[in-house]
């Protein structure tokens, strides 16, 4: 045979199967991206329904964040706060978190969102719904930032009407996990340790939830409308270029002389930490060993045949079978007893920092009574603002206790080292003015300290009241009637709150 | 005739660089974990990995092939690389995979390299005491007891319905 004959059918042996791998290769690729198709769902959707079509697990697990319905009035519980909090809205009204189908109800109904009567009325700025709703990234998206973070909390009142969903997390066209808040990305980015850029899937399993769960303020910003008036926006901005340390931020804090609100009784310029349940997160040992938040919060559960993760966020104490006990050997009862040995311990210097600070105002205003100066007050002030911010940092995310227990107390150590300096401080001052005895009044119960925090509760309460038969339900009827409100998402939801019940 | 045969052999290096690009062949020289999810065979067994402990220390191949020897690893990448090839070419495999005998083993070795020192004692006493006539060292697989770890019972290819996994 020719040498050209022998290399044709070689090379014709060598294409036949060659062609029948591309053809299966092919093939199998069609199955997988059918497999990765996901169902068509608008861009931004706010409504969780309209995803939980296709996705009836992860919708059905996240409705049942319903069940932690229960008010727990954390002001009742520690009346310390009305001092600390004095003439700041969480004074009025300060509960324990409920679960995600709460989230929106709950910035409605307290008492700190106020009693606004038309859009442009109420005492708090837009950026106070940033993390409640889908509908945040769906207007940020049509309005833009700058626009969205100017004018009042009614402003976007019949626009922002379904609670944290779907949306807030997922991309509608590959549901991969997205990050909908900006001020994250710019927030790590400053922070530069760990750039978003660089993020990984495991990073993201965090992420998604440090875009709410994190500290942040309002940063006055300011810009020109399409009008060419001059604005000024309140943007949700995370302090972290310093660092995401309790003094990296109030360093952050300092330099820019940032206040929060003046307190009424000791005429601090206060800071407030909101819930800087990341920033801990990340220095305890489970974030140390690249754990993510929904390891723990979000689990893998088996139903029937089917696996999926569990969407009804929740501490893991709920599901330790699925969580803890993934990594570590032990019992339920052995997790649950550390667990509630770590919280005696943070509850215990929670207490006594609570009882310091609040004491440090009262003391301090009657120093300013009886005629102190400013010159002798300005280093007080300056200990209670690191007292109180410190103490705030290391609590305010309730799970700080649990997730970063050594920088908790550690933290939480320094608040108390500084609460007392400024009483050390003051008992000086009271004594230059005859006053080396004062004793703070008694702030045992909430509506003592209220009357010592001068508020006017129950005009605030009926104010509200009428806030909530009002203008509340034209929002979700207004909602509804531009095609953004799905009634499914708040069935069964019952009026409840501190002051109604 | 020639040309015929110069043609064919163009064809068939062409074929085969379409077939390198289609099939990303190069990169199972890797030992990434999202190599093995390149068909959607494996997207169970990379999400039930992915939401598991082992995820932090061991990648699909530190378990799947043998870690005692290059050649030995490479053969049996090899091995296993043709087989599953000819599977999915044919339509061999079910939706429930089952491993092979040798592929157990494999693991078992894995298993036993990385747990040493917590189950050496067991090893020697399996090797003196058991009258099992199993190959397997130890007479029992690690997994007959430790039966999620790290993939889970539930490991059907419809089991992780939602899980789009990209790679």
């Amino acid at each position: 045979m020719k040498k050209s004959t022998i290399i044709t059918v070689l090379s014709v042996a060598a294409i036949v199967p060659m062609l029948m791998l591309v053809f299966s290769i092919k093939e199998a690729k069609a199955v997988q991206n059918e497999i990765n198709t996901t169902p068509e769902i608008a861009k931004l959707e706010p409504r969780a329904y309209e995803w939980g079509k296709n996705y009836p697990r992860q919708y059905g697990s996240y409705m049942q964040t319903k069940e932690s319905s229960e008010i727990r009035d954390l002001l009742q519980e520690n009346p310390a706060l009305v001092i600390m909090w004095a003439g700041y809205g969480f004074s009025k009204d300060y509960n324990a978190p409920r679960g995600h189908f709460y989230i929106l109800e709950d910035n409605i109904n307290t008492l700190r969102t106020g009693a606004p009567v038309d859009m442009k009325t109420g005492p708090m700025p837009t950026a106070c719904w940033a993390c409640k709703s889908p509908d945040v990234p769906r207007l940020i998206d049509k309005m833009g930032e700058n626009d969205f973070f100017t004018g009042k909390w009614a402003r976007h009142g019949n626009e922002i009407v379904n609670p944290v969903g779907c949306a807030d997390c997922h991309d509608s066209e590959t549901m991969a996990l997205t990050v909908t808040r900006d001020w994250l990305k710019r927030g790590l980015d400053a922070e530069g340790s760990r750039p978003f850029a660089e993020a990984t899937h495991q990073d993201m399993r965090t992420l998604v939830c440090a875009q709410c769960h994190s500290e942040y303020y309002f940063k006055a910003t300011k810009w020109t409308d399409s009008n060419g008036d001059e604005q000024v926006a309140k943007v949700v901005t995370f302090p972290w270029s310093e660092g995401t340390s309790a003094e990296d931020i109030e360093k952050y804090y300092d330099d820019r002389d940032f206040v929060d609100w003046t307190h009424k009784l000791s005429k601090t310029p206060m800071l407030k930490a909101q819930h800087p349940g990341y920033e801990t997160f990340i220095t305890g040992v489970h974030g140390q060993n690249g754990l993510a938040c929904a390891d723990c919060h979000m689990p893998y559960v088996r139903e029937g045949g089917v696996k999926y993760s569990n969407h009804k966020v929740q501490s893991p104490l709920e599901d330790i079978a699925n969580t803890c006990l993934n990594c570590h050997s032990g019992t339920e009862d052995e997790f649950t007893s550390t667990v509630e040995r770590k919280l005696e311990r943070k509850e215990e210097l929670h207490r006594t920092a609570m009882s310091v600070l609040a004491k440090a105002h009262l003391e301090a205003a009657k120093a300013w009574e009886l005629g102190a100066t400013e010159e002798e007050m300005a280093p007080v002030l300056q200990d209670i603002r690191h007292g109180q911010w410190r103490w705030d940092y290391s609590i305010a995310a309730h799970g700080s206790f649990f997730h970063a227990p050594e920088e908790t107390l550690r933290v939480l150590g320094s608040a108390i080292n500084k609460g007392q300096d400024a009483r050390i401080k003051l008992r000086i001052v009271l004594a230059k003015y005859d006053a080396a005895d004062f004793e703070a009044p008694d702030f045992s119960t909430k509506e003592k300290a209220q009357v010592l925090a001068g508020m006017p509760y129950d005009q605030l309460v009926d104010e509200k009241k009428a806030f909530l038969d009002g203008l509340k339900q034209e929002w979700f009827a207004e909602g509804e009637e531009k095609g953004i409100y799905d009634p499914r998402s708040r069935e069964g939801m019952e009026l409840r709150t501190s002051y109604t019940e | 005739m020639k040309i015929v045969a110069t043609c064919s052999v163009v064809a068939a290096l062409v074929i085969f660089g379409y077939l390198v690009a289609e099939s990303k062949m190069l990169s199972y020289l890797s030992s990434e974990p999202e190599v093995c999810i390149t068909c959607h065979t494996m997207n169970t067994h990379y999400a039930t990995w992915q939401h598991s402990s082992h995820r932090a220390e061991a990648t699909c191949v530190d378990c799947h092939l043998p870690q005692d020897s290059f050649t030995r690893k490479m053969v049996a990448k090899a091995r296993d690389g043709f087989n599953h090839s000819k599977a999915m070419t044919f339509g061999t495999y079910g939706a429930n995979l089952r491993i092979s005998d040798d592929a157990a083993s494999r693991i078992q070795e894995n298993c036993i390299r990385c747990h040493e020192s917590l189950v050496s004692q067991m090893v020697e006493n399996a090797q003196r005491y058991s009258r099992t006539s199993s190959h397997v060292r130890g007479g029992r697989m690690c997994w007959d007891c430790h039966r999620g770890v790290p993939h889970g019972v539930t490991r059907n290819l419809s089991a992780t319905q939602q899980n789009f996994v990209h790679n």
